[in-house]
């Protein structure tokens, strides 16, 4: 199959598993938005007058912070059970795996966009140009890509080692704990240094500076970016590639 | 005549776990490590046989013995470790019937779903759709989600999807004809269609009446190896004597 049938597929998966999702369901797609609005309010509540204090636009800040991480999160864990799941398909049907774990970044993928849209609407709320949610797709195909190659790496890891789902619920509790999601990192250089081998703070740190205070980050931190979404897509496809094979005899 | 599959000296080896008296320590160890000791079977061993093009080749055999392996090796599903398969054409495997379908969607969009697993793109799909609706027999049904089906609808969809794709190679694991009698009897005019046109068939059954009625050849299997291989109805009788001297 070539990659036009990989990608018609992928699509058709991602179509499927998103109706399924909204399946008599009476909210729908309203259920996407009310998880992020949730943690955003509360989070707002908690922290404004003392976290939030000394960053300007701190509800927007927070939010992108926020349905950022969300996708990573989503697409991430997702897919990590994702060659399990299928089992009875893959051990059938001989088709591209890898369109399994494409499907469900791509159905992230569909919900995110829903929460940008959201974003917008609290961008006019607080009198903020829209300009910079249009600089944030350009943006957002790195963060595509980052996140499909970490997807790949996981989903191929779990059918060789059972335990990395747990594993990576909880290394995505220390990302979003690390990463400057609701607070600063302001003159912290410890956590700063770490935060320089954290993909996820280039992203959301980008992000925010084009959308909220209409500026360009310095070179270096949008270099770091694109080397780690290639690095990520890289290793990502290698890895599947190799361990694709024994997808079938695994699982 | 093309010569659809060609496998040569294929063998497949598994590494399965198993459990075995172990002492604590041992358990203490396999438990830390995550390793379970394992023990290496012999799925299939040395195995070489051809399709033609406009043939139904049966494999029969015990359970165990390898068969839905060399299938789902024939469909690339496993890998092989040694020797050689070559297969010239789309090839379909139909290994289990409802495989692939979700229970809460659509008969509609089960279709489309389906089809795309089996490599069709949309403009295909749309093209075909209504010839699969129609040969499955469900038209009443298209808007409905498949949970509400009986097991024997599904089946019929499954079916009837699966033979729409184009195939040129049919791998049919006790899938033969599905259904109620009328259906039966239309799916097997439409794989003496396929066999006219070219296509090939191999077909795993227990169902050894089947085997004899409708397939040219037959490989019978025994602990991953073949033991007999050609005339179906030669074969079969051999096999009948055997059992019945067993």
């Amino acid at each position: 199959m070539g990659i036009k049938q990989t990608l018609n597929l992928s699509y058709s998966l991602a179509k499927a598993n998103f109706k399924l999702r909204n399946e008599g369901s009476y909210l729908g797609i309203f259920w996407y938005l009310l998880n992020p609005l949730l943690m955003f309010s509360l989070l707002l509540l908690i922290f404004s007058d003392r976290l939030g204090n000394n960053i300007s636009q701190y509800p927007l800040y927070l939010l992108l912070g926020i349905i950022m991480f969300n996708f990573f999160q989503k697409a991430t864990l997702e897919s990590t059970g994702s060659i399990l799941r299928d089992n009875g398909l893959i051990k059938s049907i001989n088709f591209p795996k890898s369109a399994l774990v494409f499907s469900i970044v791509l159905k992230t993928l569909f919900s995110h966009l829903f929460e940008i849209i959201l974003f917008g609407i609290f961008l006019i709320i607080f009198k903020v140009s829209l300009v910079g949610v249009l600089l944030y797709l350009p943006l957002l195909v790195f963060f595509y890509i980052f996140v499909l190659g970490i997807s790949l790496i996981l989903s191929a890891m779990t059918t060789y080692i059972v335990d990395m789902g747990n594993i990576w619920t909880f290394a995505l509790t220390l990302i979003w704990l690390g990463t400057p999601i609701f607070y600063a990192i302001q003159g912290q250089t410890k956590l700063f240094y770490i935060n320089l081998f954290n993909p996820i703070y280039y992203f959301i740190t980008i992000a925010r500076d084009l959308t909220l205070y209409s500026k360009i980050s310095p070179f270096w931190m949008i270099a770091t970016m694109v080397i780690y979404s290639l690095l990520s897509i890289v290793i990502g496809i290698l890895v599947f590639n190799k361990l694709k094979n024994k997808f079938a005899e695994l699982i | 005549m093309i010569k659809r599959i060609i496998a040569e000296k294929i063998s497949k080896k598994f590494k399965i776990g198993f459990r075995k008296n172990q002492s604590i320590l041992e358990k203490i160890v396999s438990l830390i490590s995550g390793r379970e000791p394992k023990r290496i079977i012999t799925a299939l061993d040395n195995v070489s046989f051809s399709c033609n093009s406009g043939e139904i080749l049966g494999i029969i055999g015990e359970n165990g013995s390898g068969k839905s392996t060399l299938l789902r090796i024939i469909a690339g599903i496993y890998k092989k470790d040694s020797g050689k398969i070559q297969t010239n054409g789309k090839l379909i495997s139909l290994i289990n019937l409802s495989v692939g379908l979700k229970e809460r969607l659509t008969m509609k969009d089960n279709i489309f779903l389906c089809c795309s697993l089996f490599g069709l793109n949309t403009k295909q799909i749309k093209k075909k759709f209504d010839s699969i609706v129609k040969f499955s027999e469900l038209e009443e049904f298209v808007n409905t989600k498949i949970y509400q089906f009986s097991e024997g609808m599904k089946q019929r969809l499954g079916f009837s999807t699966a033979i729409h794709c184009n195939p040129e190679i049919l791998l049919l694991d006790e899938v033969f004809a599905v259904g109620d009698e009328e259906f039966r009897k239309k799916s097997v005019k439409k794989i003496k269609n396929f066999l006219r046109e070219g296509v090939s068939i191999v077909l795993v059954s227990h169902d050894l009446e089947t085997i004899k009625k409708y397939c040219t050849k037959v490989i019978l299997m025994e602990k991953g190896k073949i033991v007999n291989y050609g005339d179906a109805k030669k074969i079969i009788k051999e096999y009948l004597k055997d059992e019945a001297r067993k």
